[in-house]
């Protein structure tokens, strides 16, 4: 008999894996029951409406958590590199701008489903854009080409968000503002209903795509060679991962951060192989938002913006990760 | 229906560019097929449009008897599988992960991959001795561990066909023959048709049965190593001379740079005159006086970079004035000089009303009975207003002077002394490079024997 053999790293994967499925609902649960009155369950009897506004509050973080986490899985695996992610590429900016016209027009008057597409539309064409001038003529863009293109196109969409803030009316701009920073109170519920549904579809459809994503990972040509079909397999995956990004700009406003962050501690726990880092992701980034959540609700007598409560795990973690690739100097 | 792959008449190439002209070929089922050329060739282009990655302008592509253009992705795994050169995994993955993936196209979505899917993997990782590894990272194995996993991938697509694609070049000497006994066995045990690319000529005339050498899109030699890589063959495509030696006891061929091997004094005794001028000559006084031979030069003007060379590796020299034509008294030096030569080599000088003189000097040696080698391309270097340059060179060749392309040709094709020390010189490098078929005859790597 071998003396101590150390745990295989699939099975130490595996276990992982099931930890976080295991944890998730202790998590949410725990979420529920943080209030600004301190721990504990409201009195169902005298305050049903404070339960029922907690319980969607940690469901809107569940649903939006794991939806920009599982995009931030996509577009790492797309552009195959740590370091996309939703927030960073300008995504949710585009969508963000796209989520502000329908609302300042009256657009999203006419249904649930009015700012979401709205969110869609703009977030495409930015995606694209950042694309586009990320690397010239076709080739494939750098990392860094991506990211500054991203900071770029994402502070014209702010800017012009900015621009439609002051000049609509006077009343819409706190409620605009605090929804730039991000915020999980739900002003409508068929809108989380229809927001958190895309999402939760589109994580499932992402999670479908798995092994396409893993050989993806080894670089188009070899996905191709494995029998992939490479550009509509991108197509697709990056379209999910734009729709469930819009959907959740369009509940909660831009939340950034939550797609690099949980993917890559998932990554480390669980491991790189799409057919788990997908969950994984997906209740890890659920779990985390709904945590930071309840952490903007309770830490201050004041309430605070979940973007900035994720922002300020998340930025520090983002120059972290940039710094050791730079390092290890495998930034290309 | 017996053949892996046929190409007719394909077309290939990029936007503005084509590589592939009216390609055709044809390759057998269970071969072993090597393909060469230098860089440009069309050999990368060639993999493309195999692996369907290119689609060729026109032209028809078949695999196993299959358009490629009418095969689905998923069935295209299914025969061809790749191994490129060098696979850049930014993710940490376990090799049993990536060699998973080579069952990507039927590997359940959700659930964990079935029985069938999971004992393939098991075979290819066994077949490429990867079991062991196969909980380690693919980015922390070593160059070797790691080929050999994407070869396991290969394997585990479970393919007719594979696709090495410069698949050992960055590999040392014994992990590149373990992939390609790894390869050959298979390419013998289980039928497996198999092309490389590889830029190894040695490895690949060792290992393929067949080999294709390509130049400019085009097949220039098809057929067996011997008759493919011969040296006549291998100056036209790479441009240089090269020695091929046939060895008596393997038949192994062995292939060497000759521009390295006349190192020796092989000029001993010999005179050669280089008209040179501007700093052309440069590289051939400084290789001929290398060589052994007794160089003499002009004619030159003074301070010409050429005449700076001759000084300093002491060669007797014709002069003239800076910045004069050529002159009567300079003339005469040369054709002194010219005269105790036993050749004379027109280096890439370009040609002026002043020193047409030169080219005199020339037809008089030749009409001496002298050998005579011209620099090929006198056409880029003629400034004289009638092209009278290249008129003269055109009628000296007509008369018998040789052409000449680059240094290793120019050598080639200068008389040698007679005993040759190259010969005995060559003796232990050839040696060092039959470790090689003689370790495959046993069975063994070099680093286990």
């Amino acid at each position: 008999m071998k003396p101590t053999t150390p745990v295989p790293r699939q099975t130490r994967q595996a276990r992982m894996f099931w930890l976080v499925l295991g944890l998730t609902p202790v998590i949410l649960g725990l979420c529920v029951l943080m209030g600004a009155a301190g721990i504990g369950l409201p009195d169902w009897t005298t305050q049903p409406v404070i339960l029922r506004l907690r319980l969607t509050r940690v469901l809107a973080g569940f649903l939006i958590g794991a939806a920009l986490s599982c995009a931030g899985v996509v577009l790492q695996a797309i552009l195959r590199n740590p370091l996309a992610e939703p927030y960073v590429l300008g995504v949710s900016s585009g969508a963000g701008l796209g989520a502000a016209v329908a609302i300042l027009t009256g657009f999203s008057a006419l249904g649930a489903f009015s700012v979401p597409l709205c969110s869609f539309i703009l977030a495409v064409l930015t995606l694209l854009t950042v694309y586009r001038l990320a690397g010239p003529g076709g080739s494939r863009p750098s990392v860094f080409g991506l990211i500054l293109s991203g900071v770029m196109v994402s502070s014209v969409c702010s800017s012009l968000l900015m621009f439609l803030v002051s000049v609509a009316p006077i009343e819409g701009m706190h409620s605009v503002i605090w929804w730039t920073l991000g915020n999980l109170e739900v002003t409508s519920e068929s809108l989380l209903a229809v927001g958190g549904g895309l999402s939760a579809a589109g994580c499932l459809a992402i999670w479908a795509l798995s092994p396409e994503l893993n050989a993806i990972t080894l670089g188009h040509e070899m996905a191709h060679h494995l029998g992939v079909r490479v550009k509509v397999m991108v197509a697709v995956a990056l379209g999910l991962a734009t729709l469930i990004t819009a959907a959740s700009v369009a509940v909660a406003g831009l939340i950034g951060f939550v797609g690099l962050l949980v993917p890559h501690v998932m990554r480390t726990l669980v491991g790189p192989d799409h057919r788990r880092l997908v969950p994984a992701a997906a209740l890890g980034g659920g779990a985390f938002l709904a945590i930071c959540d309840a952490v903007a609700r309770t830490a201050l007598n004041v309430e605070i913006p979940v973007g900035v409560v994720t922002a300020f795990i998340g930025g520090p973690f983002f120059l972290f990760l940039l710094h050791r690739r730079r390092k290890a100097g495998g930034m290309e | 229906m017996n053949s892996a792959l046929r190409l007719e008449a394909v077309s290939a190439g990029y936007r503005d560019r084509t590589v592939l002209d009216n390609f055709s070929l044809d390759v057998e089922k269970g071969t072993m097929l090597g393909i060469l050329g230098p860089n440009g060739a069309g050999k990368t282009t060639l993999f493309k449009v195999l692996s369907g990655l290119l689609v060729p302008r026109s032209g028809s592509v078949s695999l196993f008897g299959q358009p490629v253009a009418r095969l689905a992705p998923a069935e295209r795994a299914r025969l061809v599988a790749v191994v490129p050169q060098e696979l850049d995994i930014p993710v940490a993955y376990t090799v049993q992960d990536v060699v998973m993936m080579g069952r990507t196209t039927s590997l359940s979505r959700w659930g964990q991959p079935s029985a069938g899917d999971r004992q393939i993997v098991e075979r290819a990782m066994v077949y490429t001795d990867v079991a062991d590894i196969r909980d380690r990272p693919i980015t922390e194995l070593s160059g070797g561990e790691r080929q050999r996993a994407i070869v396991a991938l290969a394997l585990a697509q479970e393919p007719r066909m594979i696709l090495m694609d410069e698949a050992t070049s960055h590999l040392d000497l014994n992990h590149r023959l373990e992939i390609m006994q790894l390869v050959e066995r298979l390419n013998q045990e289980n039928g497996v048709t198999v092309l490389l690319i590889s830029h190894d000529l040695q490895l690949a005339s060792e290992f393929c049965r067949r080999l294709v050498l390509l130049d400019g899109g085009r097949i220039v030699a098809d057929g067996r190593p011997n008759s493919v890589l011969t040296e006549e063959n291998l100056r036209r495509v790479y441009r240089c001379a090269v020695r091929v030696h046939e060895d008596a006891e393997t038949g192994g061929l062995s292939i060497l740079p000759a521009p390295r091997l006349p190192a020796a004094r092989v000029g001993h005794g010999i005179g050669v005159h280089v008209v040179a001028g501007g700093g052309c000559g440069e590289d051939v006084l400084r290789r001929l006086t290398l060589c052994g031979y007794t160089v003499t030069c002009g004619v030159l003007n003074r301070g010409d970079l050429d005449a700076e060379v001759a000084a300093a590796l002491g060669l007797e020299t014709a002069l003239e004035q800076p910045f004069s034509p050529v002159g009567e008294s300079a003339r005469e030096a040369a054709r002194q000089l010219a005269a105790k030569a036993d050749a004379i080599v027109l280096t890439s000088v370009p040609f002026g009303p002043g020193n047409m003189a030169n080219l005199d000097l020339l037809e008089a040696m030749r009409a001496a009975g002298k050998p005579v080698l011209i620099m090929q391309g006198i056409e880029t270097r003629d400034y004289t207003p009638d092209r009278a340059a290249v008129r003269r060179v055109a009628e000296l060749i007509t008369r018998g002077a040789t052409p000449w392309r680059d240094l290793a040709d120019l050598l080639a094709r200068l008389p040698a002394a007679a005993s040759h020390p190259a010969a005995v010189l060559q003796e232990p490098k050839r040696r060092q490079l039959q470790c090689f078929p003689k370790s495959r005859t046993s069975g063994t790597c070099p680093h286990q024997a």
